[in-house]
């Protein structure tokens, strides 16, 4: 099994998230608009996303292997993030709301993050243990969290720029995010990680 | 013509990649080869269809609160068929296709049509829109793999299309990250200049 | 507004359709998907060997490639060796003078994870057909001391594969050839009659079935452990032997010791101190082996 440090710069860096893996994407273009929200969404992503990891490794680990109930990963991992959201929301609601209304907001969209869900499975099918889950979840909420703030900023001086019509608005957005997977696939081979 | 109507609107119109512009995770990751493409959009198809389809059907019978729980329950269902079905009868789609078979849950898409449609309509008219849904997904993912596979790998569906010598020299790039992110952002300036706005 | 009872019956009907249809899909498939995964696997080991026959000894790791007569020609292996970007699945088959058959690199969608372009072309056929015929000696690449020529700017991902099959090749070439003696775990029997292939025989003398002899593996501190016991009509055992162990050095690998090994005649013996988990995986795998073939012990 790797090493901790090695899984933390994998999942942040080398393979991170949004631009190598593909996940995540809909909010990555979605809530990028502006820097404060983006930082906003990426928050409430990394504490999800842990959160999230957590229970689903426990889940997996202490009621679907030893009953043999392996067939009910997909059905069982969406539903308990999705119990999960909904309990933090009200939760944040009630005793934190200085929190929740820096974030609150971006909570529900987190359900149909693929990024979430994304992560519980590759928890499961690398074979992480509990602490090797931890770090991955972390390492990659906090590389989606930097994508996210850097296209933000990028977008925002994309907003002023005097572009063409037809390349307004998605097209110049994804067209800047080719150019930001390029820079991180520059990381590739980083410790010899791929 | 009501019927018709339903069916057309997700191929082209709302084609949910290109115009909608939800579902893009599976779009980007799994356009790299045209066989992958395409097979991605079939499976979503076949669990948006049956999704649709149940959901028309009990609809009347849901309680209002816990829809969302029913219609996520419902769909990684069918989520699941899929994917034990990929494995055992096509184990090489499903290797390329890896954690996104069962990611197929989440695509926006996929609630996004029982929540707003399927659950207010009648069975045939969710299994139009299903399909149609579907199938303009399933053409977004085959335009894209294939500008992808022909340029990054100067291959359709695996035979070779501009010669051997394209095929050492290929334009990598194709494949890789950055490529999906600007094939699609071409894509959709091209729609942008080209489709008018209704 | 519905009530809570209504919700919770209706969350549960749902719950519990999706459930057995899932497991319906779940039995229906299984069957298939292991069919595959074994149909895969020979088909893996037909490319790298002229064998049609094989025999697995080490679970995914080795087999013993059969000839038409049932004789043994060689054996496949796979190794794992840490290329340039990950662990590179290379099956390897060599026939009984050591000489390299074929060998097979996983593909990227296999979990090959080399550079698309430089390291990943070690699964071009022009690099891998270089190692048809070599020996240990010549695996290594020409600037290593061997005969390869590695692939123009890849040359990390050409060692590790060089690298990776020297050393499988070592590590295996015991099993060429090496057919355990069952006579040494069943002293008493004259002939033996195959029930299971490579796996099971009945004991016999000139008049009787005396008892059994199976071959079976278990996983050791380190590594797994195959071995060779027999066992009496009575149930009792008359011999064990080691026939493929990798444990500790000086520690698990105390269970090849010829004291330990007899220690099985005269009844279950006790773990060996400080190599309590290699022996008791043995132990414990004996016990459990003896038991799953009583039905052969007359």
């Amino acid at each position: 099994m790797k090493n901790p440090a090695l899984i933390f710069l994998g999942a942040f860096l080398v393979n991170n998230i949004v631009l190598m893996r593909f996940l995540g994407l809909c909010p990555f273009f979605g809530v990028s608009t502006a820097v404060e929200t983006a930082t906003g969404m990426g928050m409430a992503v990394i504490f999800v996303m842990t959160l999230a990891a957590w229970i689903t490794w426990l889940v997996f680990h202490f009621v679907l292997l030893p009953f043999n109930l392996v067939f009910l990963r997909t059905a069982l991992f969406i539903l308990t993030i999705a119990s999960l959201v909904q309990l933090v929301e009200m939760f944040l609601k009630k005793y934190y709301r200085a929190l929740y209304s820096a974030m609150g907001i971006y909570l529900p969209l987190i359900t149909t993050n693929c990024a979430i869900l994304g992560i519980t499975f590759l928890n499961i099918d690398n074979k992480f243990n509990f602490l090797n889950g931890t770090v991955f979840a972390i390492g990659t909420g906090l590389g989606f969290t930097l994508v996210i703030i850097t296209f933000a900023a990028i977008r925002e001086r994309l907003d002023l720029a005097p572009i063409n019509p037809s390349l307004r608005g998605y097209p110049i957005s994804f067209i800047a995010a080719a150019l930001m997977a390029l820079a991180f696939l520059g990381f590739s081979g980083l410790f010899g990680l791929t | 013509m009501r019927r018709w109507h339903i069916f057309t609107r997700g191929l082209v119109k709302e084609n949910a990649v290109l115009i909608l512009m939800i579902g893009l995770c599976p779009a980007l990751a799994v356009s790299g080869t045209v066989r992958d493409a395409f097979g991605m959009g079939l499976a979503a198809t076949f669990v948006l269809f049956f999704s649709n389809v149940i959901i028309a059907l009990i609809r009347k019978s849901v309680p209002n609160e816990v829809r969302i729980p029913i219609f996520i329950l419902i769909i990684s269902t069918f989520v699941t068929m899929i994917d034990y079905f990929m494995q055992a009868f096509q184990p090489d789609l499903y290797r390329a296709l890896g954690v996104f078979v069962p990611l197929i849950v989440v695509n926006c898409m996929i609630l996004g049509r029982a929540e707003a449609f399927a659950s207010k309509n009648s069975v045939i008219n969710a299994a139009l829109d299903g399909l149609g849904v579907g199938i303009g997904f399933t053409l977004a993912l085959t335009i894209m793999g294939s500008i992808r596979e022909i340029l990054g790998n100067g291959t359709f569906l695996g035979t070779t299309v501009f010669g051997e010598a394209f095929r050492k020299t290929p334009v990598i790039f194709m494949i890789l990250s950055p490529g999906a992110f600007l094939v699609i952002g071409i894509l959709k300036a091209l729609i942008n200049k080209y489709v008018k706005k209704e | 507004m519905t009530s809570a009872k209504q919700m919770i019956v209706t969350l549960f009907i749902v719950a519990l359709v999706c459930s057995i249809v899932l497991s319906f899909v779940y039995s229906f498939t299984s069957p298939r998907i292991a069919n595959t995964q074994s149909e895969l696997t020979l088909a893996g080991l037909k490319e790298v060997s002229a064998a049609q026959e094989f025999v697995e000894i080490i679970p995914d790791t080795l087999w013993r490639a059969l000839d038409s007569s049932g004789n043994c020609s060689g054996i496949v292996f796979r190794v794992f060796p840490q290329g340039y970007g990950g662990p590179i699945p290379i099956t390897v088959g060599i026939d009984l003078d050591g000489k390299i058959t074929g060998i097979r690199i996983a593909s990227a969608a296999e979990g090959m994870k080399e550079t698309p372009g430089l390291g990943a072309k070690i699964t071009e056929k022009d690099f891998i057909e270089q190692f048809k015929g070599k020996e240990a000696s010549e695996v290594p690449l020409k600037k290593d001391g061997g005969e390869i020529d590695a692939i123009t700017a890849a040359t990390i991902s050409s060692r590790a594969v060089c690298d990776g099959i020297k050393t499988g090749i070592e590590k295996y070439t015991s099993y060429l050839g090496a057919v355990p003696n069952k006579v040494n775990v069943f002293p008493a029997a004259q002939e033996f009659v195959e029930i299971v292939k490579e796996k099971l025989w009945y004991a016999l003398s000139d008049t009787d079935t005396l008892g059994i002899v199976f071959i079976s593996s278990a996983q050791g501190y380190s590594n797994c452990i195959t071995f060779m016991v027999g066992v009496d009509n009575d149930g009792e055992i008359t011999g064990v032997e080691i026939v493929y162990s990798n444990e500790t050095p000086g520690i698990g690998d105390k269970i090849r010791e010829r004291e330990f090994l007899d220690k099985f005649t005269e009844g279950m013996p006790e773990a060996i101190t400080g190599a309590t988990i290699s022996s008791k995986a043995l132990i414990e795998a004996v016990k459990n082996d003896i038991e799953l073939y009583q039905e052969y012990l007359k």
